[in-house]
């Protein structure tokens, strides 16, 4: 056994044992973990985008006279604070729609390309989809689940005649989804716990390499 | 009812109403026991993190991996050992190699990846070579704000979107500089992240300047990345703690043919046994306990 004389893992290892205690019931140690790593999470990224954003991009170069065109973009930035004064709480509303139009306009012709136009192209059988045999079967099956699963989503009409043996089919499919991605699930969160318990028993206790 | 159906019922109703505290410290016990006593386990590459590992093996030399350090601390378990798989491959084959962070929280852990495995690196080096230097084998850039801008602006030209590296050196006077400019100079860009910015990259980078983008995520977000995987938007993916010792292993392998083990620790190859203990005891409790609800059920119905 060779226990940690660093400050610093002693800190993150009551921290984690204080988290760790919620499985038992919720109590003050672990109410004080949570509140802290809360206040350290949102000052550490304040401090962070005040001296590696704000000061080197905007104040060093205009307190030069350099880029005096970034004021005006600040103020209107900055409008962002009117959240805090009712009476001109409105204003809010510029930065607001700014970045709204901004991230819109990148977005929307990207997204449809990216999420629906290239993954309607992967549904598509061609005569390559049979290159390999085991790659095809694939390909088919993915076609149909597709299908089926779009078809379980038509909510504008009534599920008979083929319409409900085919949505039933996409139910299967949803729920294989839905398994797959519990039995990830479970693997994550172990996986965080393992790394915990490495950190606990390695770093800090010294019982594991 | 006789007296074993009453013993029997009695188990099972006892099952149904078992203290959650209970289940906590079996799984509690079932992770670290194999931790301090482990058994060997060689993880199989699956198709998707053997297909990422073969194109980062054999991409041209003069394209550059890029690393997007996209998880926060709260995912460090899962995600952390692919970065540090990834920078190991990348130094060990002599790539470039480029690190960004998009997540603030994410600084932190990729300055202490890259310090890691540089250090490991240049502990064994004979020559300036083998050395791995930042600013002429790898850059830092840090992080800069909003994604969108800094995917865009990447295609454009890297030193506008990060005017000095994370150490706060500017980066046109870099001797990395010249040889990654933007995407045209970058072989991948793996985008290891616990949320959704994989996507991102696909959608910005991808759609608009046809840079390849590999993804390593959590286990969670696996499931729903694999259609992308499908349509080979990523190249490759690596999934949860699994898919980084699956990387770490077929690293080891490609190292140990090659008469030049790293001999280093591989996190997420070591924890595979506790990982492995872990599912064998959640599948035993859920047949207990769906046995338990359909006996509990059929006595009540």
């Amino acid at each position: 056994m060779n226990i940690s004389t660093d400050p610093w893992v002693w800190i993150a290892a009551i921290l984690t044992l204080a988290v760790f205690s919620f499985l038992y019931r919720e109590n003050p140690f672990y109410r004080f973990a949570e509140h802290l790593f809360v206040g350290v999470s949102n000052g550490y990224a304040i401090t962070f985008t005040w001296h590696r954003i704000l000061v080197p991009y905007l104040l060093n170069p205009v307190g030069h006279g350099q880029k005096l065109w970034l004021i005006p973009i600040a103020i209107v930035g900055a409008l962002y604070f009117t959240r805090f004064i009712p009476k001109v709480s409105w204003m809010v509303r510029f930065p607001i729609a700014i970045v709204l139009g901004y991230s819109a306009g990148a977005s929307i012709p990207r997204s449809i390309a990216a999420t629906v136009i290239e993954q309607l192209k992967a549904t598509i059988i061609t005569r390559a989809s049979f290159a390999d045999v085991q790659q095809g079967i694939w390909a088919v099956i993915i076609l149909i689940g597709v299908i089926c699963t779009i078809t379980y989503f038509f909510f504008s009409t009534e599920r008979k005649g083929a319409l409900k043996p085919v949505s039933y089919v996409g139910v299967i499919f949803i729920m294989v989804g839905f398994g797959a991605s519990f039995g990830y699930t479970v693997m994550a969160r172990i996986s965080l716990f393992i790394g915990r318990l490495q950190f606990l028993l390695g770093d800090w206790l010294g019982l594991i390499r | 009812m006789t007296a074993p159906d009453a013993v029997r019922n009695g188990f099972w109703d006892r099952l149904q109403r078992i203290d959650r505290r209970w289940i906590y410290l079996v799984i509690w016990l079932v992770v670290m026991i194999p931790l301090l006593l482990p058994f060997s386990i060689k993880p199989k590459a699956m198709p998707p993190v053997e297909k990422l590992f073969n194109y980062i093996d054999t991409m041209p030399e003069d394209k550059a991996l890029v690393i997007s350090v996209d998880y926060t601390p709260d995912t460090q378990a899962e995600l952390h050992p692919m970065a540090i798989a990834l920078l190991r491959h990348a130094f060990a084959t002599h790539r470039r190699v480029g690190v960004l962070a998009t997540a603030v929280y994410g600084l932190g852990l990729g300055e202490e990846a890259l310090r890691q495995v540089a250090a490991e690196f240049n502990e064994k080096a004979v020559s300036h070579e083998d050395s791995v230097i930042s600013g002429e084998d790898y850059v830092f850039w840090g992080w800069s704000t909003p994604f969108l801008t800094v995917m865009l602006g990447m295609g454009e030209k890297i030193t506008n979107v990060f005017p000095v590296d994370y150490y706060g050196v500017a980066t046109e006077s870099l001797p990395i500089t010249p040889r990654i400019k933007n995407y045209n100079d970058i072989g991948i860009v793996m985008s290891i992240a616990g949320s959704s910015t994989p996507l991102s990259w696909v959608t910005y980078a991808q759609t608009q300047f046809g840079v390849r983008i590999g993804c390593g995520t959590t286990a969670v977000s696996a499931a729903d990345y694999y259609t992308y995987l499908n349509s080979g938007q990523f190249t490759g993916m690596l999934a949860g703690m699994r898919g980084a010792a699956e990387y770490e292993q077929l690293l080891e392998d490609k190292l140990t043919a090659a008469g030049s083990s790293l001999a280093l620790r591989y996190k997420a190859t070591e924890a595979m046994s506790s990982q492995t203990a872990a599912h064998i005891a959640i599948i035993v409790f859920i047949i207990f306990g769906n046995i338990g609800y359909f006996v509990t059920r059929r006595r009540k119905s």
